[in-house]
Parts: C-alpha cells; sequence; structure tokens
C-alpha cells in the first residue's frame, strides 16, 4: 500500500505546489488543525464502537485533492509517529484509506453533482453524498486490506469487508452531515474558499 | 488583525473547544476497525513506543487537564507544521 499510495504523495506534491495560492496556505493549516482536533472527539454509534468525523471530505472541497491528501497525511503522520495511532507498517494503508480515497471520491463525487446540478441544493446533496460514499468506500478498502492481511487476519475478506461497511456507513451519514452543513455555511459567508475549478485534476477540468 | 490572522486564531480557538470536548465527554475511543480485529482474533506487536500512547503522557494518565494541554499544544504544532510544508511548497512553484 506504500507503493500505491507513493504515486498520489509525489503526484498532490507536485500538483499543490502550482494550484495553492496565498489563500489556501492559512486555510490548509487551519483546517489541518481542526481537523486533527476533531478527530479526538468520539461519538458513539453501534456495537459499543465509536466514530470520529475524518474531515477529508470538507478538505477536498476547500483545498482540493492535492492539498487535501498532503493535510491529511500530517493529521495521520502525526498521530501515527507521536501517539500510536495507526501504525507505522500500517501508515501507507491509512493514507490510502483516509487520504486517497477518503479524499479523491468526496471531491469527484461533489464536482460531479456541482457540473449536473449548478443548484444550492445539489451542491449539498453532492457534499453529503461525496462525504458518505467516501466514507463508506475507505472502510471497504480497510476491510480488503484486513481480509487480505491472511498472516495475522484469518478471516475472509467478505467477513472483515461486511463488518467494517456496515459500522461505516452509519460514520458516512454523520460525516455527511456535518459536510453539509459547513459547504453550506461557507456557500454563504465565504464562497471564496469553495474554489473547486481552480483546484481541480486535469481531466475534471481543472489546472 | 488580517484575514489570514484572524482565520488562525478562529482555527486554534475551534480546535481548542474540539480538544476540551474530546477530553472531557468524547474520550472514550472503541474504533471499528480495531474492534473487528480483536473479535476475529488479531493481535498487534507494536514495533514503535510512541512517546504520547494514546494522547496520554506517562504517569498523568486519566488527568483531563494535562490532556487537554497534550491535545491543545500538538495541534498548534499540526497547524504550524501544516504552515510550514504550505510556504515549502509555494517557494518550490515560484522556484520552478
Amino acid at each position: 500500500m506504500y507503493a500505491a499510495t507513493a504515486v498520489f504523495w509525489v503526484f498532490s506534491f507536485r500538483k499543490a505546489s502550482k494550484v495553492l495560492g496565498d489563500k489556501q496556505i492559512p486555510l490548509m493549516a487551519t483546517l489541518t488543525a481542526m481537523f486533527f482536533a476533531a478527530q479526538m472527539m468520539n461519538y458513539p454509534i453501534i456495537g459499543g464502537t465509536t466514530a470520529h468525523l475524518l474531515g477529508g471530505p470538507i478538505l477536498a472541497m476547500t483545498l482540493g485533492p492535492y492539498a487535501g491528501l498532503i493535510s491529511m497525511t500530517i493529521i495521520l503522520l502525526i498521530q501515527a509517529l507521536l501517539f500510536g495511532d495507526g501504525g507505522i507498517t500500517t501508515f501507507g494503508a491509512n493514507v490510502w484509506n483516509m487520504g486517497v480515497i477518503g479524499v479523491f471520491i468526496p471531491y469527484i463525487v461533489y464536482l460531479l453533482a456541482l457540473r449536473i446540478t449548478k443548484s444550492r441544493s445539489g451542491l449539498l446533496v453532492g457534499a453529503f453524498a461525496g462525504a458518505l460514499i467516501g466514507d463508506v468506500l475507505a472502510a471497504v478498502f480497510a476491510g480488503i486490506e484486513l481480509g487480505l492481511s491472511t498472516l495475522s487476519f484469518p478471516y475472509s475478506v467478505s467477513i472483515a469487508v461486511t463488518a467494517m461497511a456496515t459500522h461505516h456507513v452509519i460514520i458516512g451519514i454523520g460525516e455527511g452531515a456535518v459536510t453539509a452543513i459547513i459547504v453550506s455555511v461557507l456557500q454563504k459567508t465565504r464562497p471564496d474558499l469553495l474554489q473547486l475549478p481552480k483546484l481541480s485534476p486535469g481531466w475534471l477540468g481543472g489546472a | 488583525m488580517t484575514g489570514v490572522k484572524r482565520m488562525l486564531m478562529v482555527g486554534i480557538i475551534l480546535s481548542s473547544f474540539f480538544v476540551v470536548v474530546g477530553a472531557l465527554w468524547l474520550s472514550n475511543s472503541v474504533e471499528t476497525l480495531d474492534q473487528v480485529a480483536e473479535h476475529f482474533g488479531a493481535t498487534d506487536s507494536p514495533m514503535w513506543n510512541p512517546p504520547i500512547p494514546d494522547y496520554e503522557i506517562h504517569g498523568f494518565e486519566g488527568n483531563v487537564m494535562v490532556n487537554i494541554t497534550v491535545g491543545i499544544v500538538f495541534t498548534v504544532i499540526v497547524l504550524v507544521s501544516t504552515f510550514a510544508v504550505g510556504k515549502s511548497l509555494r517557494l518550490l512553484k515560484s522556484r520552478a
């Protein structure tokens, strides 16, 4: 997973240096710190488990996917190195799940909704759906990775994926609701911070 | 106060609020991945001993004020680190 993630790191660092403006750097620092802190708030869901916001969807929708991946990498790196939250050998997989899937998928869904609907309600539906789909897909990838770790995890991919995806539908609904609320507030108060087309990959019509 | 300073201040204040709420009321963490792994008998053998395991300083476990301080200090470190990374990327752009 390190190798697959490294491709996105190289690509994102190169592209982020081109699209990040003076306005985005303090925003990137602020949002990264906020979601680092927000990930410390664990709310109960089902089966005695807890969940927390990931933040990938909002990072993607305000900073674009390249800077969003870099922000999520910084959060996960500090959590792993200083707090033992996530692990070193699993760092590549964690960044893949929460940084690549958890940032790029919400971004693509949101941008497509923006292109298709061009209305405020469509925008919010796109923000909600992007966050929900991103969270569930990130969990599906985590389940696949766990299921394929045959040395330490003697159960099939289907068992692990089912267990992870079921819980993360609920987590995704929470993330989707928060994402849609934040996008709605930003659209009303600071629409200049939602400059997605400028921060898009070329194949989506951006830089 | 400039827009940038205001944005950073709002970020620090909101982040501090999240840390306090997380430490006081929402600190119990039972993540799905951990529960699934434990349920199916997966065990871990850490290769790395982090300096602040589980966000608590050795000898001060359960001390909410210490946990809040740790959370806020490292949130500021994340903010400064990300700002430095962003500035470095801009520097790369200007040199290119």
